[in-house]
């Protein structure tokens, strides 16, 4: 490393016969490679691995995050790799060889005006599309089937440390093919695969978070609110749902399983519960959309 | 510019009693028995007249509560805190003689035990103090990663677990909060910017003293029933909690307090008592970031005492602020809470970025890289760090039409924060890197930080907060920005300055084995807490289902890696304390005020207080020429009240030769 042996206010005038442009020399060059390659690197990891450590999603919604997920990681690749490429570059290049302290000092350099107005421009690029991309899903139109199709409709209560979930009762002429019947409560979640659902999400006691972490459904149940919450579940399955906000002693233990089902046979389902119901269950009061 | 000033028509203060007087007498253990006397007292009253309330256990939690503030209040007394305002409700002053014991003249050790004024002493007293509630929450820590080594529970029922997890939280919080601004900016900044102590050196120590007061008070949680709530305190959980809850919250308007009186006093320290000439652009870039980082703590912290002393209302009075039955709301208690809580996250980290800083053009032997940029990267991020705390809530169900702003606010602090990794970059940039352990912190933290200020791009993200939100992801992400980034900061800070403190230099070999065995066993420990909270495991769960095992064993593992490590450090930093190789004066070369007074420090600093005529970073400046002509070079200008005013001398040869910043005379106490 050439440059890290010529004097202090020296360094930056090149070597006699050295006729490469800047960027072809050192530092400049190396770091280039340097950067280049973790670049590379880093992107292959952000687009294989952070996604399917997510797991299969099971909502489009999830796709989206995943996607989000990845392009974000994507974009911090060449960030990540800029900076740590400098740095490996110094460890290397710009090292005082032995433990005594250097007898000279480093190039003095106070600031470099086009490298911070750049530095910050393209932070400032980069933070951009950050927003736009997050602005944008952040409120994803509804589609037309969505908009024709009323939504299921299903009341989560959190308690400590249990889920209840209530199904109202079917209203003439919007039934999607739930079987007629009294509202009826369950511990255990069916929903049918392909079709939207709201939760109206509350608390008996402390706040808890309804999570269902395959199909990116994620909002907190307040006592004394209620919260909304939307998903079209795309994938027929079994999927866990958690407790995302510490409610006390069984935590951990707060969770329970969706199950996504064909329309059938969530038909069916509903049936078999409002039959083998004890009575006629009206829905909580806190709970009523 | 003398500095013995005669107040002319001014009253002499009365002299208090001289030696002997009750001052004299008071210590640490002096404290302890009458805060415990005044504790068993009003623990006594609590339970002889308290009114026995109709419903619920509000008599249980006020007696807690007025025992614990009383251990408090008569700790202080016992230690001396209030000896001053004491001494003016019975018309006396202190006298000189006072407060020269005060500041712990001739005392040896026992100073550190004393209720000592020199900010000296003051920053030894935060630094052990730091150490210890590290240690603490480092086990728990150790504990925590065992119970979650596999499925199960390993070790702890839920109680205690969640005790743990909590008490692990705000232990290291508070830890973290002043392991930079109570050391280094108690003992350092003062000397570097020229000043002979504090502006206020009583307020120094009764900050000290609060904290200490409060650390007993926070660790009592483990015997009255524990946090089930974690350190954030969810409210209306915290409503609910057994009388840990009390502990806990008495801590914290506790630490709010201290935290307040050593925010006013650095703060008045650095805008009113730098040196003649230090302007704001010639101050170290270390008493940029404290200073700013107390200050925002002023702003921050009162909101955190405000929600705790209306949880107090609810839980001793049958306030019903946060319960939802009553017409309260506990998204009260999290607004309150966050306004703190992102403010704090920078609280802790810019101090601890601010040492990098100031580190970094000591090893890479040039000067800082654009001060302006690093100022400007300092200013944005407490600017807009006010503005970002409802991304803590965006999956509460609070107000979701603010949801987008505070996603704006969120990500455009990245931009401020990418300018202070520019100036590191840029100092490093073409250095003379001497590869000594403080300046290996910067590396670890450009390694850290990078990860952990992109997942926390992700976080700030509304679709992604949906799927980790909650989970173990966001807790590996405060981790890399706290303790990868901001504890290691902080302990390149103590390599830094370790020589100056002790007087002896920090063994490097067990240090370095230490610091990378630590940075080595973070990454594997977080990165595996990355994938479990990726793959949707929650945080602060005592089991969890086994698909989440592998990741937890590997964390586990790391976990114990950092345990290693960290005692290897320890040992190294207690070893050196001791009997490590004594420093010189100024071991690094360093330019800064600090490292031109003699090791050990005199009492009051400066026998002379020097005049600044250029910034402290003017590496490799002055082997261009002699000395620019327009002043931009280091120039130090000594003027006092001895005789080398009188003569017109300057010391160090107004021009600063290489040699001039360690030419200065040793300070002696002052007359």
């Amino acid at each position: 490393m050439t440059v890290t042996e010529s004097l202090p206010g020296a360094a930056a005038a090149p070597e006699p016969d050295d006729d490469r442009p800047a960027w072809r020399r050192p530092p400049v060059f190396p770091i280039l490679v340097i950067w280049a390659g973790l670049t590379v690197l880093l992107g292959l990891f952000a687009y294989f691995v952070p996604a399917r450590l997510m797991g299969e999603p099971a909502s489009d919604r999830m796709l989206e995050v995943q996607t989000t997920f990845t392009a974000f990681s994507l974009a911090s690749a060449p960030v990540a790799g800029l900076v740590w490429a400098v740095t490996l570059y110094s460890l290397v290049g710009w090292r005082h060889k032995g433990t005594e302290m250097p007898t000279e000092s480093g190039h003095p350099l106070r600031g470099h005006g086009r490298t911070q107005l750049i530095w910050v421009l393209l932070s400032a690029v980069l933070c951009l599309f950050l927003l736009v991309w997050g602005l944008v899903l952040l409120n994803p139109p509804q589609t037309a089937a969505d908009a024709a199709a009323p939504p299921l409709v299903v009341d989560v209560t959190g308690q400590q440390w249990t889920w209840t979930f209530a199904y109202p009762g079917s209203e003439p002429g919007t039934s999607q093919g739930e079987a007629a019947g009294e509202p009826v409560q369950t511990d255990t979640l069916y929903l049918p695969v392909g079709r939207r659902v709201v939760f109206h999400v509350t608390s008996k006691d402390v706040v808890h978070s309804f999570w269902v972490g395959p199909m990116a459904v994620k909002v907190d149940a307040n006592p004394g609110e209620t919260t909304v919450v939307d998903v079209t579940p795309n994938k027929v399955g079994v999927f866990p749902i958690r407790c995302a906000e510490l409610c006390g002693l069984y935590h951990a233990q707060m969770q329970t399983t969706v199950h996504v089902v064909g329309p059938a046979e969530f038909d069916s389902w509903l049936t078999t519960l409002r039959a083998s119901a004890p009575g006629p269950v009206g829905p909580s009061p806190e709970a009523t959309p | 510019m003398t500095t013995v000033t005669t107040v002319v028509g001014a009253a002499a203060p009365t002299p208090g009693p001289l030696a002997g007087g009750l001052i004299r007498r008071l210590n640490v253990l002096t404290g302890v028995v009458l805060g415990l006397l005044l504790a068993v007292a009003a623990y006594w009253l609590c339970e002889e007249f308290l009114p026995e309330p109709d419903t619920g256990n509000h008599k249980v939690d006020a007696t807690t509560t007025i025992t614990l503030v009383t251990w408090a209040i008569g700790f202080l007394i016992g230690v001396g805190a209030f000896i001053g305002p004491f001494r003016w409700l019975t018309g006396r002053d202190l006298s000189h003689e006072d407060e020269m014991f005060l500041a712990g003249k001739d005392q040896g050790v026992s100073r550190y035990f004393r209720f000592t004024t020199d900010h000296k002493v003051v920053g030894i007293q935060y630094l052990v103090a730091a150490m210890a509630l590290f240690a603490v929450g480092g086990t728990m820590a150790m504990i925590i990663r065992t119970n979650l080594a596999a499925p199960g529970s390993q070790l702890l029922g839920p109680t205690q677990y969640n005790t743990t997890v909590g008490l692990h939280g705000i232990i290291m919080i508070i830890a973290t909060i002043i392991m930079v601004s109570g050391p280094f900016g108690n003992f350092i900044l003062p000397i570097m910017i020229g000043a002979r102590d504090m502006a206020f050196p009583r307020l120094n120590a009764l900050s000290f003293w609060i904290l200490f007061a409060a650390i007993p008070v926070l660790l009592s949680a483990f015997f009255l029933g524990g946090i089930p709530t974690g350190w954030s305190a969810y409210a209306p959980l915290s409503d609910q909690a057994p009388p840990g809850m009390d502990a806990f919250l008495v801590t914290i308007v506790l630490f709010a307090i201290s935290s307040a009186v050593a925010g006013a006093n650095i703060t008045t320290t650095a805008v009113s008592m730098r040196a003649r000439g230090m302007t704001w652009v010639r101050v170290p870039i270390f008493v940029f970031g404290t200073v700013t980082s107390v200050a925002l703590a002023l702003i921050a912290f009162p909101m955190f005492m405000v929600a705790m002393i209306l949880l107090a209302m609810d839980r001793t009075m049958g306030a019903t602020f946060y319960v939802a039955s009553h017409g309260g709301n506990g998204w009260l208690y999290s607004n309150l809470f966050w306004l703190m809580g992102h403010p704090e996250v920078y609280v802790i980290l810019l101090p601890a970025f601010a040492v990098l800083l100031e580190l970094a053009p000591v090893f890479a032997r040039k000067p800082l890289f654009s001060i302006n940029a690093a100022i400007f990267g300092i200013s944005g991020i407490v600017g807009l760090s006010l503005f970002v705390w409802a991304h803590h809530m965006y999956m509460a169900g609070w107000a979701p039409e603010l949801n987008g702003p505070f996603m704006v606010t969120t990500e455009i602090i990245s931009v401020p924060t990418g300018l202070l990794i520019l100036v590191l970059l840029g100092t490093i940039w073409r250095g003379r890197i001497w590869m000594r352990l403080p300046v290996m912190a910067v590396y670890a933290v450009l390694w850290n930080f990078i990860i952990g200020g992109i997942t926390g791009i992700y976080l700030s993200d509304i679709p992604v907060d949906e799927a980790t939100h909650g989970s173990m992801f966001v807790t590996a992400h405060f981790h890399y920005t706290l303790m990868g980034g901001a504890l290691t900061g902080a302990i390149g800070g103590l390599a830094y300055w370790f020589p100056k403190m002790t007087g002896r230099m920090l063994d490097e070999r067990y240090g370095k084995i230490g610091f990378w065995l630590a940075q080595v066993g973070f990454n594997v420990t977080f990165l595996g807490m990355f994938m479990v909270g990726l793959a949707g495991q929650p945080r602060r769960v005592a089991d969890y289902d086994s698909m989440f095992a592998a990741g937890n064993l590997v964390s586990t593992a790391g976990a114990y890696v950092i345990g290693i490590g960290m005692l290897v450090f320890l040992y190294a930093v207690l070893h050196s304390w001791r009997s490590g190789v004594p420093a010189s004066s100024n071991p690094w070369g360093a330019k800064t005020l600090e490292w031109q007074v003699p090791t050990p420090v005199p009492l009051e600093n400066f026998a002379v207080l020097p005049v600044v005529t250029s910034d402290f970073y003017g590496y490799g400046e002055e082997d261009q020429d002699d000395g620019p002509p327009d002043g931009t070079g280091p120039e130090l200008v000594l003027v006092g009240s001895s005789a080398a005013t009188a003569a017109g001398l300057t010391v160090g040869g107004g021009r600063a030769e290489p040699t001039a910043a360690t030419s200065m005379p040793t300070g002696g106490e002052p007359s």
